[in-house]
Protein backbone atom coordinates (compact mmCIF):
# COMPACT_ATOMS: atom_id res chain seq x y z
CA UNK A 1 0.00 0.00 0.00
CA UNK A 2 1.17 3.51 -0.69
CA UNK A 3 1.80 5.77 2.29
CA UNK A 4 -0.96 8.33 2.78
CA UNK A 5 -1.90 11.07 5.21
CA UNK A 6 -5.23 11.96 6.72
CA UNK A 7 -6.95 15.27 6.16
CA UNK A 8 -8.91 16.87 9.00
CA UNK A 9 -12.00 14.78 8.26
CA UNK A 10 -9.88 11.63 8.24
CA UNK A 11 -8.42 12.45 11.63
CA UNK A 12 -11.91 13.01 13.02
CA UNK A 13 -13.12 9.69 11.56
CA UNK A 14 -10.23 7.94 13.31
CA UNK A 15 -11.02 9.82 16.51
CA UNK A 16 -14.62 8.61 16.30
CA UNK A 17 -13.36 5.05 16.02
CA UNK A 18 -11.16 5.48 19.10
CA UNK A 19 -14.12 6.76 21.08
CA UNK A 20 -16.31 3.88 19.90
CA UNK A 21 -13.60 1.36 20.67
CA UNK A 22 -13.40 2.62 24.24
CA UNK A 23 -17.13 2.03 24.62
CA UNK A 24 -16.99 -1.27 22.81
CA UNK A 25 -13.49 -2.77 22.88
CA UNK A 26 -14.46 -5.30 20.22
CA UNK A 27 -15.09 -2.60 17.58
CA UNK A 28 -13.33 -3.64 14.37
CA UNK A 29 -10.46 -1.45 13.19
CA UNK A 30 -11.69 0.73 10.29
CA UNK A 31 -8.88 -0.06 7.87
CA UNK A 32 -11.07 1.15 5.03
CA UNK A 33 -10.30 4.70 6.18
CA UNK A 34 -6.70 4.21 5.10
CA UNK A 35 -7.52 4.33 1.40
CA UNK A 36 -10.59 6.56 1.45
CA UNK A 37 -9.85 9.30 -1.07
CA UNK A 38 -12.18 11.71 0.71
CA UNK A 39 -10.22 11.35 3.93
CA UNK A 40 -6.65 10.83 2.77
CA UNK A 41 -4.10 11.92 0.21
CA UNK A 42 -1.14 9.99 -1.05
CA UNK A 43 2.30 11.12 0.09
CA UNK A 44 4.41 12.32 -2.83
CA UNK A 45 6.69 10.94 -4.09
CA UNK A 46 4.95 7.66 -3.40
CA UNK A 47 6.30 5.42 -0.69
CA UNK A 48 5.37 1.77 -0.26
CA UNK A 49 4.43 0.81 3.30
CA UNK A 50 3.88 -2.73 4.46
CA UNK A 51 2.81 -4.49 7.62
CA UNK A 52 5.68 -5.52 9.89
CA UNK A 53 5.89 -7.07 13.32
CA UNK A 54 7.91 -4.94 15.70
CA UNK A 55 9.39 -6.80 18.64
CA UNK A 56 10.43 -3.53 20.26
CA UNK A 57 10.13 0.19 19.67
CA UNK A 58 13.58 0.01 18.07
CA UNK A 59 12.21 -2.15 15.28
CA UNK A 60 9.44 0.34 14.62
CA UNK A 61 11.88 3.25 14.75
CA UNK A 62 14.22 1.69 12.23
CA UNK A 63 11.42 0.78 9.85
CA UNK A 64 9.85 4.24 10.08
CA UNK A 65 13.21 5.94 9.52
CA UNK A 66 13.65 3.96 6.33
CA UNK A 67 10.05 4.49 5.28
CA UNK A 68 10.31 8.26 5.68
CA UNK A 69 13.85 8.67 4.40
CA UNK A 70 12.61 10.46 1.30
CA UNK A 71 10.36 12.79 3.28
CA UNK A 72 11.76 16.03 4.69
CA UNK A 73 12.15 15.34 8.39
CA UNK A 74 11.08 18.84 9.37
CA UNK A 75 7.84 18.47 7.45
CA UNK A 76 7.24 14.96 8.76
CA UNK A 77 7.67 16.19 12.33
CA UNK A 78 4.84 18.68 11.82
CA UNK A 79 2.47 16.44 9.87
CA UNK A 80 -0.41 15.39 12.09
CA UNK A 81 -2.26 13.65 9.27
CA UNK A 82 0.73 11.51 8.33
CA UNK A 83 1.44 10.15 11.81
CA UNK A 84 -2.21 9.62 12.54
CA UNK A 85 -2.55 7.59 9.34
CA UNK A 86 0.55 5.55 10.26
CA UNK A 87 -0.92 4.86 13.69
CA UNK A 88 -4.08 3.45 12.12
CA UNK A 89 -2.03 1.42 9.64
CA UNK A 90 -0.12 -0.21 12.51
CA UNK A 91 -3.03 -0.14 14.94
CA UNK A 92 -2.82 -3.86 15.68
CA UNK A 93 0.61 -3.21 17.10
CA UNK A 94 0.19 0.11 18.86
CA UNK A 95 -3.07 -1.08 20.40
CA UNK A 96 -3.05 -4.88 20.24
CA UNK A 97 -6.20 -6.88 20.81
CA UNK A 98 -6.28 -9.41 23.60
CA UNK A 99 -9.06 -11.92 23.31
CA UNK A 100 -10.61 -9.73 20.66
CA UNK A 101 -10.72 -6.64 22.86
CA UNK A 102 -8.51 -3.55 22.78
CA UNK A 103 -7.52 -1.25 25.60
CA UNK A 104 -7.62 2.08 23.75
CA UNK A 105 -5.55 4.76 25.46
CA UNK A 106 -5.81 8.54 25.13
CA UNK A 107 -6.26 9.94 21.64
CA UNK A 108 -2.82 11.54 21.66
CA UNK A 109 -1.20 8.09 21.66
CA UNK A 110 -2.52 7.62 18.13
CA UNK A 111 -3.55 11.06 16.84
CA UNK A 112 -0.47 13.20 16.44
CA UNK A 113 -0.73 16.80 17.65
CA UNK A 114 2.55 18.40 16.58
CA UNK A 115 1.79 21.80 18.06
CA UNK A 116 0.57 20.62 21.43
CA UNK A 117 3.53 20.70 23.85
CA UNK A 118 1.74 18.35 26.26
CA UNK A 119 0.80 15.78 23.68
CA UNK A 120 3.29 15.71 20.81
CA UNK A 121 5.78 13.44 22.55
CA UNK A 122 3.12 10.95 23.56
CA UNK A 123 2.41 9.68 20.06
CA UNK A 124 3.94 6.22 20.24
CA UNK A 125 5.18 5.87 16.67
CA UNK A 126 6.18 9.48 16.12
CA UNK A 127 8.35 9.51 19.21
CA UNK A 128 10.08 6.26 18.21
CA UNK A 129 10.95 7.85 14.86
CA UNK A 130 11.97 11.11 16.51
CA UNK A 131 14.37 9.29 18.84
CA UNK A 132 16.17 7.42 16.11
CA UNK A 133 16.26 10.53 13.93
CA UNK A 134 18.03 12.68 16.49
CA UNK A 135 19.87 9.86 18.29
CA UNK A 136 20.94 7.14 15.86
CA UNK A 137 23.14 5.74 18.63
CA UNK A 138 22.88 5.72 22.41
CA UNK A 139 19.12 5.32 22.21
CA UNK A 140 18.53 2.12 24.16
CA UNK A 141 16.81 3.92 27.03
CA UNK A 142 14.08 4.98 24.65
CA UNK A 143 13.73 2.19 22.14
CA UNK A 144 13.90 -1.01 24.15
CA UNK A 145 10.28 -0.94 25.24
CA UNK A 146 7.12 -2.18 23.62
CA UNK A 147 5.64 -0.37 20.66
CA UNK A 148 2.24 -0.41 22.37
CA UNK A 149 3.21 1.68 25.37
CA UNK A 150 5.16 4.78 26.26
CA UNK A 151 7.53 4.56 29.22
CA UNK A 152 8.17 7.42 31.58
CA UNK A 153 11.87 7.73 30.77
CA UNK A 154 11.09 8.44 27.13
CA UNK A 155 8.32 10.87 28.00
CA UNK A 156 10.38 12.79 30.55
CA UNK A 157 13.28 13.30 28.18
CA UNK A 158 11.56 13.78 24.85
CA UNK A 159 9.13 16.41 26.13
CA UNK A 160 12.07 18.62 27.08
CA UNK A 161 13.34 20.02 23.83
CA UNK A 162 16.18 21.88 25.52
CA UNK A 163 17.58 18.51 26.57
CA UNK A 164 17.26 16.86 23.19
CA UNK A 165 19.06 19.76 21.49
CA UNK A 166 22.30 19.02 23.37
CA UNK A 167 24.44 16.94 21.00
CA UNK A 168 25.97 14.65 23.63
CA UNK A 169 22.90 14.24 25.83
CA UNK A 170 21.88 10.80 24.61
CA UNK A 171 25.31 9.37 25.31
CA UNK A 172 25.25 11.00 28.74
CA UNK A 173 21.82 9.60 29.52
CA UNK A 174 22.77 6.11 28.40
CA UNK A 175 25.96 6.10 30.41
CA UNK A 176 24.19 7.35 33.52
CA UNK A 177 20.89 5.56 33.46
CA UNK A 178 21.09 2.42 31.31
CA UNK A 179 21.29 -0.76 33.40
CA UNK A 180 23.37 -3.19 31.37
CA UNK A 181 22.49 -6.17 33.53
CA UNK A 182 18.76 -5.64 33.39
CA UNK A 183 18.75 -4.48 29.79
CA UNK A 184 16.57 -1.51 30.74
CA UNK A 185 16.64 1.79 32.56
CA UNK A 186 17.99 1.83 36.08
CA UNK A 187 15.36 1.58 38.78
CA UNK A 188 14.30 4.71 40.62
CA UNK A 189 15.34 7.36 38.13
CA UNK A 190 11.81 8.55 37.33
CA UNK A 191 10.08 8.23 40.69
CA UNK A 192 7.89 11.30 40.68
CA UNK A 193 7.07 11.46 44.37
CA UNK A 194 10.66 11.31 45.62
CA UNK A 195 13.59 13.49 44.67
CA UNK A 196 16.75 11.40 44.56
CA UNK A 197 20.23 12.83 44.04
CA UNK A 198 21.09 12.65 40.38
CA UNK A 199 17.74 11.28 39.27
CA UNK A 200 16.47 11.76 35.75
CA UNK A 201 13.06 13.19 36.46
CA UNK A 202 13.90 15.94 38.94
CA UNK A 203 17.60 16.63 39.25
CA UNK A 204 18.91 16.18 35.74
CA UNK A 205 16.65 18.82 34.13
CA UNK A 206 17.45 21.31 36.89
CA UNK A 207 21.15 20.68 36.69
CA UNK A 208 21.21 21.04 32.91
CA UNK A 209 19.33 24.32 33.23
CA UNK A 210 21.99 25.55 35.62
CA UNK A 211 24.88 24.38 33.48
CA UNK A 212 23.56 25.86 30.27
CA UNK A 213 23.82 29.27 31.89
CA UNK A 214 27.54 28.78 32.37
CA UNK A 215 28.75 26.31 29.76
CA UNK A 216 28.41 26.03 26.04
CA UNK A 217 26.63 22.68 26.07
CA UNK A 218 26.61 22.51 22.29
CA UNK A 219 30.35 21.90 22.29
CA UNK A 220 30.79 19.63 25.32
CA UNK A 221 31.72 15.97 25.13
CA UNK A 222 29.77 13.40 27.13
CA UNK A 223 32.76 12.92 29.44
CA UNK A 224 32.90 16.63 30.18
CA UNK A 225 29.18 16.99 30.72
CA UNK A 226 29.05 14.04 33.10
CA UNK A 227 31.91 15.57 35.04
CA UNK A 228 30.16 18.92 35.21
CA UNK A 229 26.90 17.39 36.37
CA UNK A 230 28.62 16.78 39.69
CA UNK A 231 29.02 14.15 42.35
CA UNK A 232 25.34 13.40 42.83
CA UNK A 233 25.18 11.93 39.32
CA UNK A 234 28.28 9.76 39.57
CA UNK A 235 26.42 7.09 41.57
CA UNK A 236 24.37 6.26 38.51
CA UNK A 237 27.30 6.07 36.15
CA UNK A 238 28.01 2.71 34.54
CA UNK A 239 31.48 1.19 34.85
CA UNK A 240 33.78 2.19 32.04
CA UNK A 241 32.63 -0.26 29.37
CA UNK A 242 31.49 0.23 25.82
CA UNK A 243 28.31 2.24 25.98
CA UNK A 244 27.22 2.22 22.35
CA UNK A 245 23.78 1.24 21.33
CA UNK B 1 23.34 17.88 48.42
CA UNK B 2 22.19 20.26 45.72
CA UNK B 3 25.09 22.15 44.20
CA UNK B 4 24.67 25.70 43.06
CA UNK B 5 26.37 27.06 40.03
CA UNK B 6 28.61 30.03 40.40
CA UNK B 7 27.63 32.43 37.65
CA UNK B 8 30.54 34.77 38.38
CA UNK B 9 32.08 36.10 35.23
CA UNK B 10 29.21 35.42 32.89
CA UNK B 11 27.68 38.55 31.52
CA UNK B 12 24.31 39.23 30.10
CA UNK B 13 24.64 40.73 26.64
CA UNK B 14 21.77 43.09 25.92
CA UNK B 15 19.80 41.95 22.89
CA UNK B 16 20.51 45.22 21.07
CA UNK B 17 24.01 43.92 20.41
CA UNK B 18 22.62 41.47 17.86
CA UNK B 19 20.33 42.84 15.18
CA UNK B 20 18.82 40.09 13.09
CA UNK B 21 16.42 40.00 10.20
CA UNK B 22 15.09 37.22 8.03
CA UNK B 23 14.39 38.46 4.50
CA UNK B 24 11.93 36.74 2.21
CA UNK B 25 13.36 33.74 0.42
CA UNK B 26 13.47 29.98 0.20
CA UNK B 27 15.21 28.41 1.90
CA UNK B 28 15.18 31.18 4.50
CA UNK B 29 18.42 32.83 5.51
CA UNK B 30 19.18 35.56 7.99
CA UNK B 31 21.24 38.70 8.19
CA UNK B 32 22.89 39.62 11.46
CA UNK B 33 24.87 42.57 12.71
CA UNK B 34 26.74 41.78 15.90
CA UNK B 35 28.44 44.55 17.80
CA UNK B 36 30.20 43.71 21.05
CA UNK B 37 31.84 47.07 21.53
CA UNK B 38 31.78 48.11 25.16
CA UNK B 39 31.20 44.56 26.46
CA UNK B 40 34.85 44.19 27.45
CA UNK B 41 35.10 40.57 26.39
CA UNK B 42 38.44 38.89 25.60
CA UNK B 43 39.26 39.52 21.99
CA UNK B 44 40.06 35.85 21.35
CA UNK B 45 36.79 34.53 22.74
CA UNK B 46 34.62 32.79 20.16
CA UNK B 47 31.31 34.28 19.06
CA UNK B 48 28.45 31.99 18.08
CA UNK B 49 24.93 32.70 17.00
CA UNK B 50 22.51 29.81 17.44
CA UNK B 51 19.22 29.55 15.63
CA UNK B 52 16.62 27.60 17.58
CA UNK B 53 13.46 26.27 16.02
CA UNK B 54 10.75 26.81 18.61
CA UNK B 55 8.82 23.61 19.19
CA UNK B 56 11.34 21.28 17.62
CA UNK B 57 14.74 19.80 18.35
CA UNK B 58 16.33 21.74 15.51
CA UNK B 59 19.21 24.02 16.46
CA UNK B 60 21.88 25.37 14.12
CA UNK B 61 25.05 27.10 15.15
CA UNK B 62 26.83 29.80 13.17
CA UNK B 63 30.44 30.74 13.82
CA UNK B 64 30.92 34.51 13.86
CA UNK B 65 34.66 34.41 14.51
CA UNK B 66 36.02 36.06 17.62
CA UNK B 67 35.20 39.11 19.68
CA UNK B 68 38.19 40.89 18.20
CA UNK B 69 37.49 39.81 14.65
CA UNK B 70 33.81 39.21 14.03
CA UNK B 71 33.18 37.55 10.69
CA UNK B 72 29.75 36.98 9.30
CA UNK B 73 29.63 33.41 7.93
CA UNK B 74 28.75 32.99 4.30
CA UNK B 75 26.33 30.16 4.96
CA UNK B 76 23.44 31.58 6.96
CA UNK B 77 20.83 29.16 5.70
CA UNK B 78 17.88 28.41 7.91
CA UNK B 79 16.78 25.49 5.76
CA UNK B 80 14.26 23.45 7.71
CA UNK B 81 13.27 26.38 9.93
CA UNK B 82 9.95 28.18 9.92
CA UNK B 83 10.93 31.89 9.88
CA UNK B 84 8.03 32.72 12.17
CA UNK B 85 9.29 30.30 14.80
CA UNK B 86 12.98 31.05 15.08
CA UNK B 87 14.76 32.45 18.10
CA UNK B 88 18.44 33.20 18.32
CA UNK B 89 21.01 33.00 21.07
CA UNK B 90 24.27 34.92 20.99
CA UNK B 91 27.10 33.31 22.92
CA UNK B 92 30.63 34.41 23.64
CA UNK B 93 32.63 31.34 24.61
CA UNK B 94 36.03 31.02 26.25
CA UNK B 95 38.52 29.17 24.08
CA UNK B 96 41.62 29.72 26.15
CA UNK B 97 41.40 29.16 29.91
CA UNK B 98 38.23 27.24 30.71
CA UNK B 99 37.27 26.01 27.31
CA UNK B 100 33.56 25.86 26.75
CA UNK B 101 32.70 28.36 29.44
CA UNK B 102 30.19 31.02 28.43
CA UNK B 103 31.56 34.49 29.04
CA UNK B 104 28.49 36.31 27.85
CA UNK B 105 25.14 35.52 26.30
CA UNK B 106 21.95 37.00 24.98
CA UNK B 107 19.05 34.57 24.85
CA UNK B 108 15.72 34.44 23.08
CA UNK B 109 16.54 37.06 20.48
CA UNK B 110 13.69 37.57 18.05
CA UNK B 111 14.40 38.80 14.54
CA UNK B 112 13.65 42.48 14.25
CA UNK B 113 12.08 41.88 10.89
CA UNK B 114 10.74 38.80 9.12
CA UNK B 115 10.06 39.20 5.41
CA UNK B 116 8.24 42.45 4.86
CA UNK B 117 6.77 42.58 8.36
CA UNK B 118 7.11 45.68 10.43
CA UNK B 119 9.77 45.48 13.14
CA UNK B 120 8.46 43.38 16.01
CA UNK B 121 7.50 44.94 19.31
CA UNK B 122 7.95 43.84 22.87
CA UNK B 123 4.97 41.85 24.18
CA UNK B 124 5.55 41.88 27.93
CA UNK B 125 5.74 38.78 30.05
CA UNK B 126 2.22 37.49 29.41
CA UNK B 127 1.00 37.74 25.83
CA UNK B 128 -2.72 37.10 25.43
CA UNK B 129 -3.82 35.12 22.41
CA UNK B 130 -7.16 33.83 21.20
CA UNK B 131 -7.61 30.09 20.79
CA UNK B 132 -10.35 27.98 19.25
CA UNK B 133 -9.11 24.83 21.00
CA UNK B 134 -10.53 25.56 24.43
CA UNK B 135 -13.97 24.01 24.09
CA UNK B 136 -15.92 24.99 27.20
CA UNK B 137 -12.88 26.43 28.96
CA UNK B 138 -12.72 30.21 29.12
CA UNK B 139 -8.96 30.39 29.35
CA UNK B 140 -5.83 28.43 30.03
CA UNK B 141 -2.10 28.92 30.06
CA UNK B 142 0.06 27.64 27.23
CA UNK B 143 3.57 26.88 28.42
CA UNK B 144 6.08 26.65 25.62
CA UNK B 145 9.79 26.38 25.82
CA UNK B 146 10.43 30.02 25.08
CA UNK B 147 7.28 31.75 26.24
CA UNK B 148 4.13 31.38 28.22
CA UNK B 149 0.91 32.95 27.09
CA UNK B 150 -2.66 33.32 28.31
CA UNK B 151 -5.03 31.71 25.85
CA UNK B 152 -8.59 32.96 25.88
CA UNK B 153 -11.54 31.35 24.17
CA UNK B 154 -11.89 32.74 20.68
CA UNK B 155 -15.58 31.93 20.66
CA UNK B 156 -16.33 34.49 23.36
CA UNK B 157 -16.47 37.83 21.55
CA UNK B 158 -14.25 40.48 23.08
CA UNK B 159 -12.76 38.31 25.79
CA UNK B 160 -9.20 39.02 24.73
CA UNK B 161 -9.72 42.77 25.03
CA UNK B 162 -11.65 42.42 28.27
CA UNK B 163 -8.77 40.45 29.78
CA UNK B 164 -6.79 43.69 29.46
CA UNK B 165 -9.22 46.26 30.79
CA UNK B 166 -12.29 44.65 32.39
CA UNK B 167 -11.68 44.30 36.11
CA UNK B 168 -14.51 41.78 36.47
CA UNK B 169 -12.49 39.52 34.20
CA UNK B 170 -8.89 40.13 35.17
CA UNK B 171 -9.52 40.23 38.92
CA UNK B 172 -10.84 36.68 38.68
CA UNK B 173 -8.28 35.36 36.22
CA UNK B 174 -4.93 36.91 37.01
CA UNK B 175 -4.37 35.70 40.58
CA UNK B 176 -4.72 32.14 39.31
CA UNK B 177 -2.44 32.97 36.39
CA UNK B 178 0.26 34.38 38.65
CA UNK B 179 0.01 31.36 40.93
CA UNK B 180 0.33 28.82 38.13
CA UNK B 181 3.05 30.58 36.17
CA UNK B 182 5.23 31.11 39.23
CA UNK B 183 4.90 27.47 40.18
CA UNK B 184 5.94 26.39 36.69
CA UNK B 185 8.84 28.85 36.71
CA UNK B 186 10.13 27.44 39.98
CA UNK B 187 9.70 23.86 38.81
CA UNK B 188 11.50 24.77 35.61
CA UNK B 189 14.57 25.50 37.70
CA UNK B 190 15.05 29.17 36.95
CA UNK B 191 16.89 31.54 39.24
CA UNK B 192 15.45 35.04 39.49
CA UNK B 193 18.87 36.64 39.24
CA UNK B 194 20.04 34.67 36.22
CA UNK B 195 21.44 36.65 33.35
CA UNK B 196 18.64 35.54 31.10
CA UNK B 197 15.54 36.80 29.35
CA UNK B 198 13.77 33.45 29.58
CA UNK B 199 10.13 33.72 30.58
CA UNK B 200 10.67 31.74 33.78
CA UNK B 201 13.42 34.09 34.91
CA UNK B 202 11.38 37.18 34.07
CA UNK B 203 8.42 35.84 36.01
CA UNK B 204 10.52 35.00 39.06
CA UNK B 205 11.95 38.53 38.99
CA UNK B 206 8.40 39.81 38.77
CA UNK B 207 7.44 37.67 41.77
CA UNK B 208 10.46 38.65 43.78
CA UNK B 209 9.80 42.36 43.17
CA UNK B 210 6.19 41.92 44.23
CA UNK B 211 6.95 39.92 47.36
CA UNK B 212 6.24 42.04 50.47
CA UNK B 213 9.77 41.54 51.84
CA UNK B 214 11.45 41.06 48.45
CA UNK B 215 12.18 37.49 49.43
CA UNK B 216 13.89 35.46 46.73
CA UNK B 217 11.93 32.54 45.30
CA UNK B 218 12.79 29.20 46.87
CA UNK B 219 14.46 26.45 44.89
CA UNK B 220 12.18 23.65 43.77
CA UNK B 221 12.78 20.64 45.96
CA UNK B 222 9.99 18.41 44.74
CA UNK B 223 6.22 18.28 44.84
CA UNK B 224 4.42 19.40 47.99
CA UNK B 225 7.16 21.85 48.87
CA UNK B 226 5.77 24.12 51.60
CA UNK B 227 8.40 26.80 51.00
CA UNK B 228 7.32 27.08 47.38
CA UNK B 229 3.64 27.09 48.29
CA UNK B 230 4.18 29.77 50.91
CA UNK B 231 6.27 32.06 48.75
CA UNK B 232 3.82 31.88 45.86
CA UNK B 233 0.85 32.64 48.08
CA UNK B 234 2.64 35.68 49.51
CA UNK B 235 3.33 36.97 46.03
CA UNK B 236 -0.24 36.36 44.88
CA UNK B 237 -1.57 38.16 47.94
CA UNK B 238 0.77 41.08 47.23
CA UNK B 239 -0.37 41.14 43.62
CA UNK B 240 -4.02 41.31 44.68
CA UNK B 241 -3.26 43.99 47.26
CA UNK B 242 -1.30 46.14 44.86
CA UNK B 243 -4.10 46.13 42.33
CA UNK B 244 -6.89 46.22 44.96
CA UNK B 245 -8.63 43.46 43.06
CA UNK B 246 -11.45 42.89 45.52
CA UNK B 247 -12.34 46.57 45.71
CA UNK B 248 -12.13 47.12 42.01
CA UNK B 249 -14.20 44.01 41.36
CA UNK B 250 -16.89 45.17 43.80
CA UNK B 251 -16.98 48.61 42.23
CA UNK B 252 -17.77 47.13 38.84
CA UNK B 253 -20.48 44.74 39.98
CA UNK B 254 -24.03 45.63 38.97
CA UNK B 255 -26.14 46.86 41.89
CA UNK B 256 -28.29 44.24 43.61
CA UNK B 257 -31.69 44.31 41.95
CA UNK B 258 -33.27 41.96 44.48
CA UNK B 259 -33.84 39.29 41.87
CA UNK B 260 -33.80 35.56 42.33
CA UNK B 261 -30.70 33.99 43.71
Amino acid sequence: MNLREFNAAGIEAFRDFLENARQNPATPVPTELLTNDALTTEVQPTVDVEQRRFATRAGAAEYLATLLSSVDSGSAAKNGGLWTWIALFFFDQVCPAKNGRRDVKNDYRYIFEPDNPRHFYRHILFIAWRVITIAPTHNRLFLSGSVSSLDQVTAEVMKRLYLTRIPCIFEVLERLYWDEKRGRARAGIVTRAVVKPGDLIHRLPLRIRQLEMTYDLQSLTADKLIELLGDEFQRWKAPAVAAGS
Amino acid sequence: MIKRVNFTGRRRIPQRHAKIEIPDGKPPTFNAAIDLDGMQMPSKAKVFLEAISVGSTLVRRFDFGTVGAIEVPKDRSLDGFDPDHVLFALKVVDQSERIGRILGAAQNIRPERIGNDEPSESKGILPIVESDELGQQLWDLDFREHFVCLRVNKNIPGLKDRAHWDSTVYSLVYPAVVREVLRKAIEWGAEYDEQSDHWAVLWLRFGRDLHPTKESPPTFAGPSDEDVDGWIEEVVQAFCDRHALKDIYLSRLPKDDGGDV
